[in-house]
């Protein structure tokens, strides 16, 4: 009887450890998740997709308007709250805060974070500057921007006030994962 | 590409990515950095390999490099190669070699001129594999050398998902002019062999297996029946690979690309001028 008790508190105990990695698991991947963001202190503007999960759009001008009226340029970023690459470069961020902070409003921009999920493809992510609200591909072409070809979370495009991109800028973030490069792009260097 | 010289590049790629990283400085959060004009481990030894002792000046006299910090794709890094001298019966570029130096096979393209060219400045992309030096080293007739080179900071340029979506079109070859021909004049074109220029390090995302290497290995231009330039070329370059280039037209003609891949695969292409 004892054994068979202890075989059973052993069972709750394996499932219990089952459902707290399961939780674990759905909060990593939960979209809206509180760690899938650009970290508070950068103060950024949080853009939400509007639609449905077949045409997901970031409208722009919002965080433009902004921009034109602060005399400022936007450092727009687009992270999936199930990637582990955003993760990544967000916790890159979060520790760098103190200095990169000052180094960003230095450099006048201002962050925009466009929330999405790696569901949400080419085709279905739109982006609306002015009237016209493209898919990714389009609106890369449209900017002249050469990332058309594919998408890759996270991206990172560096606008003027008036949308235009400030320069060409890599797939992903991996190439300024430290202070020194983060700084190389504030400074556009190319 | 002859036999003998296929060999040594292949060893010299081989022995290149045995070499410790020597030059490389780790930056804060651990990834290499290094200025442009550094050297490397990797070049040191293809220096010596390619153009034994020869002295090979830097002093960006003859040519330039252009290429950006970053690029958009690892796999699709822009490059432009800006020759200081225009090519003259006394005085040309006869050969201009240009290396990626931390790529499995650094020896992207080995372009041989003549003075027909007009001026050797040539635009092409090449894969970029992890943070290095792209180098061209530009002969002149004279055997005189001189070298440029830019640090690129991007990864995964041999191994990114391969862009398979025109496989039927392998081997098509076509020019484009830049603008309407002028005869007796330096007219700027390109040329472009539709093909997958698989590097052998791509995984195919289905089979989740390798693909295997198959790559434009030279491309020959030339026009009414005189070369232009003669490429051999290497996995190092972007699919599709695309080459602008100049030459001078004397009147009208036929300009011409003879091309051969790996798998000993012929095509040619070839546009009408006049």
């Amino acid at each position: 009887m004892r054994r068979a008790g202890l075989r059973c508190l052993a069972s709750l105990g394996t499932l219990a450890v089952g459902l707290l990695l399961a939780l674990l698991v759905l909060l990593a991947l939960a979209p809206g998740s509180a760690r899938a963001a650009l970290p508070e202190r950068y103060s950024a503007i949080v853009l939400q997709p509007a639609g449905g999960p077949d045409r997901a759009e970031f409208d722009l001008n919002p965080a433009l308007d902004r921009a034109r009226r602060e005399k400022k340029r936007l450092y727009v970023y687009l992270g999936a709250s199930d990637c582990p690459y955003c993760r990544r470069y967000e916790a890159f961020l979060a520790r760098s805060a103190d200095e990169l902070l000052p180094q960003f409003n230095a450099h006048k921009f201002l962050l925009v974070d466009l929330r999405s999920r790696l569901l949400m493809s080419a085709d279905k992510l739109f982006l609306r500057i002015g009237e016209r609200s493209l898919p990714y591909a389009d609106f890369q072409r449209s900017i002249g921007d050469e990332r058309a070809r594919l998408l890759v979370y996270p991206s990172v495009w560096l606008l003027d006030a008036q949308g235009k991109p400030l320069m060409q800028m890599p797939a992903g973030t991996g190439t300024f994962e430290t202070v020194p490069e983060q700084l190389e792009i504030l400074r556009l260097e190319q | 590409m002859i036999p003998h010289r296929r060999r040594t590049l292949q060893t010299l790629a081989a022995a290149a990515l045995g070499t410790p990283a020597l030059w490389a400085q780790a930056a804060v959060g651990g990834l290499p950095s290094a200025a442009h004009n550094d050297s490397s481990p990797e070049w040191e030894l293809l220096r010596d390999k390619l153009f034994g002792g020869r002295p090979v000046a830097a002093d960006g006299s003859v040519v330039q490099l252009i290429a950006p910090l970053r690029a958009a794709y690892g796999a699709s890094v822009p490059v432009k190669i800006v020759s200081r001298l225009a090519q003259t019966p006394q005085r040309w570029v006869r050969r201009l070699t240009v290396l990626v130096d931390k790529n499995p096979s650094p020896v992207a393209a080995v372009l041989a001129l003549g003075p027909a060219l007009g001026q050797a400045d040539f635009e092409l992309r090449l894969r970029v594999d992890e943070y290095s030096h792209v180098r061209v080293v530009s002969e002149l007739n004279d055997g005189t050398l001189q070298t440029d080179s830019r640090y690129i900071k991007t990864s995964g340029g041999c191994s990114a998902p391969p862009n398979r979506g025109a496989l039927q079109l392998i081997g098509r070859t076509q020019f484009k002019l830049q603008a309407a021909p002028r005869f007796g004049e330096i007219n700027s074109a390109e040329v472009t062999v539709i093909h997958p220029n698989d590097t052998g390090f791509e995984l195919n995302q289905v089979t989740v297996m390798y693909i295997p290497p198959h790559f434009v290995r030279t491309l020959r231009v030339s026009y009414g029946g005189a070369p232009v330039f003669d490429a051999d070329l290497d996995f190092s370059v972007s699919e599709n690979p695309t080459v602008r280039f100049n030459f001078v037209p004397p009147g009208p003609g036929e300009l011409r690309a003879e091309v051969e891949d790996s798998h000993d695969a012929r095509f040619s292409g070839a546009l009408r001028l006049g």
